[in-house]
């Protein structure tokens, strides 16, 4: 048997003050009377006779030295560590993404989160077990199933915000894998509901307790960030951010541009409630270096407030076209920005020279080893099957795909096209009901973008969307700009680093100027960083390559902090949040303590009115 | 000490106490008893034989009948008042002291006597050695010239020692020469009880009445706590924690005690008056004693 709390054996020195109370009553006053007649027949009226008076007395003390220990014994809290059969499990989920940083609850969500969550842990059983689960970018783990209230308290207690954006999805999934099988299960979630689609989780019969937090939605902030070369004048760099208020209130407030810490520019910003403003600032870059969006308002949420992004200056990109003649397609490559196009009917070794190869209808003996855009290429590797479709006609593209932006499919036919299985590496990017006609994906630390069909056989290259989307093309599959995109990373998010030569560690500068030094995986040279919970820039050092990324939320749903009393899971579930459900709280410590005072009490009171 | 005022015992000398029996005393007194001899009062005729004094022949009837008669006329004599005094040491407890207040009771009674021309014994009990004079000189008192004597006898008393209440009556129940009118006085707090002692005096032919005398502190008591109480009189020793959630309970018992002692009384006839030494003694001679005809 083991004590959870033996400091409560400090109230054993109570027990001598029990004697000490019996020694006391033992000294009578001593009085002289004319008879003790009538005391002996009022004695025989309500008492018992003599010598078990004397025999009670005793029993009277011993009952309370008993039920002093007793008390004192429960105030210890024994436990045995032994199994049971029956209790419930219950799964905790403490939303700690970047919205639960709100201060619209005191002091913020996450802290009344965490208290909500000590009372459920206080509410419990002894039988009862417990999992406490941290859903911030991944869902961590706190504490394993346990009765043990303290080991729960420590892992709630431990629990820390993120900066990063919630995927409640992936913490249902995990604690449903948990209850499974287990029919006395409940699962508790604490969280604001600010966080993305849950439609990916469908589960009807999730024993799920919603404990809402957040009373208003009063923020404003940066969703998005982004930087290019200015279309219009190519010495310059165009930063593009959208700000949203995400109150229902109009909202006041001031946007810095920092470059390299000094302020650039500044706009005053008047925005309608629930609006979004896109907002482009034009910057002069005499070298590489970060962005700074600084937003300052008066609102709930900070983390939101900041922005920041790596700018490397644009260098021309050399391009090696593969065709038996494509007249459409050369023009269009030509027309794109820093292009330094060659041509060449045949794929050779020189390929190695260029930074982007295009594959136009000739299948390569040896594949390069750049990134690649590959038209009409039917590659085994890469499909279990291929066929031949006439005619597929074109249903659906992702026009939020950086590939295809500004691109329109509306008006293009096609006569044929390649049949395939959408592979694991690619997501189709425009698709017919029965193929995807474009792909991209990565296939061995590589960039490739897939087209289905010839262009040359289809109206495509006669529409305006075609030198668009080869530009968007090159731009994406640029090395440097596909290493740019890399150097902005979403809080929570690993930070992936190719290194050029082996490495035994690479140094980290946190946001905060904490150095930490990591080891590196030598065969895979690759450096991975997945401590991204707090947004800023991080410098990395591997060998004498020097490397800022920054971590940024930009999320939109993690910025609406608008309560959601209810929770839309999957199509048809929803989870409401609750009003408090009927818990059994502990307050035997309280009783037990109340039991020792009464005892105490008790002597106190007996002399008093008989005094 | 004087124990009763003048005022007082101005108006017990219109008191003569009431006998519902003839006296039985053989000698001469105020009362009437079945005895035939001198006195006022006509009781029969009976028929001449010689020897006979002349002087109570009827002349009258002698004239009518031509017979001689002899006028008879009851004989007076005296009533035997017999006073039983508890001296013991409980009655040496309470303010104003129970003891007192029963040997005022006993002056009361015995004045009332004394001026009645009855014999007034008091019998105080326990015997106490160095009193013995003391008490002998309250044996037999007789005349109301003797009252002044016997007051200040009264008051010369001490309360003292372990009193046997029931050895006390029976044996002055066995000892009185001619019965009378019995006069208990005490707290009747003897653990042996009180029932022998009464039985025998009303056994023995006594008119008994019995005045419990107790002390406002004992059917009121004021002192509270743990305590440890001893008797004044055994010594014995009981502890009692007494607070005042339980004064009702103790008054009970006090009650309880009291009407078993009248009710015993009662089914015997004798008399019974319960006071407390604080009270009135004005109120219980001349109001109490009256309407229970103790005296008249």
């Amino acid at each position: 048997m083991n004590f959870l709390s033996p400091v409560a054996f400090a109230f054993l020195a109570a027990l001598p003050v029990v004697i000490v109370f019996y020694l006391l009553k033992r000294k009578r006053v001593v009085k002289v009377v004319s008879s003790t007649l009538l005391w002996q027949k009022f004695l025989a009226e309500t008492q018992a006779n003599a010598p078990f008076q004397k025999l009670r007395h005793n029993w009277l003390l011993l009952l309370q030295l008993l039920l002093l220990l007793l008390a004192v014994l429960a105030l210890a809290r024994p436990y045995f560590s032994s199994k049971m059969v029956g209790g419930r499990l219950i799964v905790a989920i403490l939303d700690a993404s970047a919205s639960m940083q709100s201060i619209d609850e005191s002091p913020t969500r996450f802290e009344k989160s965490r208290r909500e969550a000590l009372k459920l842990i206080d509410s419990l059983h002894d039988n009862d077990q417990m999992v406490i689960l941290q859903a911030g970018a991944n869902t961590e783990v706190k504490q394993s199933p346990t009765s043990e209230k303290a080991a729960l308290r420590r892992a709630v207690q431990s629990a820390v915000v993120t900066d990063a954006a919630s995927h409640l999805a992936e913490a249902l999934k995990l604690a449903e894998t948990l209850i499974q099988n287990n029919t006395r299960a409940e699962v508790h979630l604490f969280s604001d509901g600010a966080t993305g689609n849950l439609a990916e989780f469908e589960s009807k019969n999730l024993p799920l307790t919603y404990h809402h937090v957040g009373t208003r939605a009063v923020n404003i902030g940066v969703v998005h960030l982004d930087v290019r070369q200015n279309p219009e004048n190519p010495t310059q760099r165009a930063i593009f951010a959208t700000v949203s208020n995400f109150s229902t209130n109009q909202q006041q407030a001031r946007l810095d541009l920092l470059l390299d810490g000094a302020v650039i520019d500044v706009k005053q910003l008047t925005l309608a409630p629930r609006e979004s403003s896109p907002q482009v600032f034009l910057a002069t870059q005499e070298k590489d270096g970060v962005f700074t969006m600084n937003l300052t308002a008066q609102d709930d949420l900070s983390v939101d407030n900041r922005a920041s992004i790596v700018s490397l200056l644009p260098q021309p990109i050399r391009v090696l076209l593969v065709t038996h003649g494509n007249r459409f397609l050369e023009k269009a490559l030509k027309a794109a920005p820093g292009v330094v196009l060659s041509i060449a009917p045949q794929l050779t070794e020189t390929s190695q020279d260029f930074e982007l190869v295009v594959l136009d209808n000739v299948p390569p003996i040896t594949w390069p080893t750049v990134n690649v855009l590959a038209i009409n290429i039917a590659n085994t590797n890469w499909f279990q099957s291929i066929s031949k479709i006439d005619a597929p006609p074109i249903v659906d593209w992702k026009s939020s795909h950086p590939l295809l932006r500004f691109v329109s499919f509306d008006t293009v036919q096609i006569s044929e096209a390649l049949a395939v299985q959408t592979p694991v590496w690619g997501i189709p990017l425009l698709e017919s009901p029965n193929t995807p006609l474009m792909l991209s994906g990565e296939v061995d630390k590589r960039r490739v973008v897939w087209i289905g069909f010839d262009v040359l056989q289809s109206t495509w290259p006669l529409r305006i969307s075609f030198p668009i989307f080869i530009a968007n093309a090159v731009d994406y599959l640029n090395p440097a700009n596909s290493h740019t995109q890399q150097l902005l990373v979403q809080s929570g998010q690993p930070f992936r680093f190719a290194l050029k030569q082996p490495l035994q560690n690479v140094d980290v500068t946190l946001p905060d100027g904490t150095k930490i030094q990591r080891p590196v995986d030598a065969a895979r040279q690759e450096f991975v960083f997945g401590d991204t919970a707090k947004q800023g820039v991080y410098q990395v050092q591997a060998g004498t390559n020097q490397v800022a990324f920054c971590v940024n939320l930009l999320n939109s749903a993690e910025s609406d902090i608008t309560p959601r009393p209810e929770l839309q899971l999957g199509k048809y579930a929803r989870a409401n949040a609750t009003t408090y459900r009927q818990a059994s709280l502990e307050i035997w410590r309280w009783i037990a303590l109340t039991a020792l005072l009464v005892c105490l009490f008790e002597w106190w009171f007996y002399h008093r009115r008989t005094a | 000490m004087s124990l009763l005022t003048p005022e007082l015992l101005r108006r017990l000398e219109q008191f003569q106490l009431l006998a519902q029996r003839r006296a039985k005393s053989s000698a001469r007194g105020e009362r009437r008893s079945r005895a035939r001899g001198q006195s006022v009062e006509f009781a029969d005729h009976r028929n001449y034989a010689p020897g006979d004094d002349f002087r109570y022949l009827d002349w009258n009837l002698f004239g009518r009948l031509d017979k001689l008669f002899l006028k008879l006329y009851e004989e007076e004599r005296e009533l035997p008042v017999t006073i039983f005094l508890d001296a013991s040491e409980s009655m040496s407890f309470g303010e104003p002291r129970k003891f007192n207040f029963a040997r005022q009771i006993a002056a009361a009674i015995g004045y009332v006597a004394l001026c009645g021309f009855d014999r007034v014994s008091i019998i105080a009990f326990p015997e106490v050695g160095s009193e013995a004079a003391l008490r002998g000189a309250l044996r037999q008192v007789r005349g109301r010239k003797s009252s002044m004597e016997f007051f200040r006898n009264l008051s010369q008393m001490t309360a003292q020692g372990t009193a046997n209440f029931n050895d006390a009556l029976r044996r002055g129940a066995l000892m009185a020469r001619q019965t009378g009118v019995a006069i208990v006085l005490s707290d009747f707090l003897d653990p042996a009880g009180y029932e022998p002692g009464l039985s025998a005096l009303v056994g023995r032919g006594f008119q008994v009445s019995a005045v419990q005398i107790l002390a406002p502190e004992e059917v009121n008591p004021s002192t509270f706590g743990d305590l440890k109480l001893v008797d004044a009189e055994t010594g014995g020793i009981q502890e009692v924690t007494f607070g005042k959630f339980r004064l009702s309970g103790y008054q009970q018992t006090v009650r309880n005690f009291c009407q078993r002692l009248r009710e015993y009384c009662n089914a015997r006839g004798i008399n019974f008056f319960m006071t407390t030494s604080d009270a009135s003694l004005e109120k219980l001679l001349l109001k109490q004693l009256r309407e229970s005809e103790v005296w008249g």
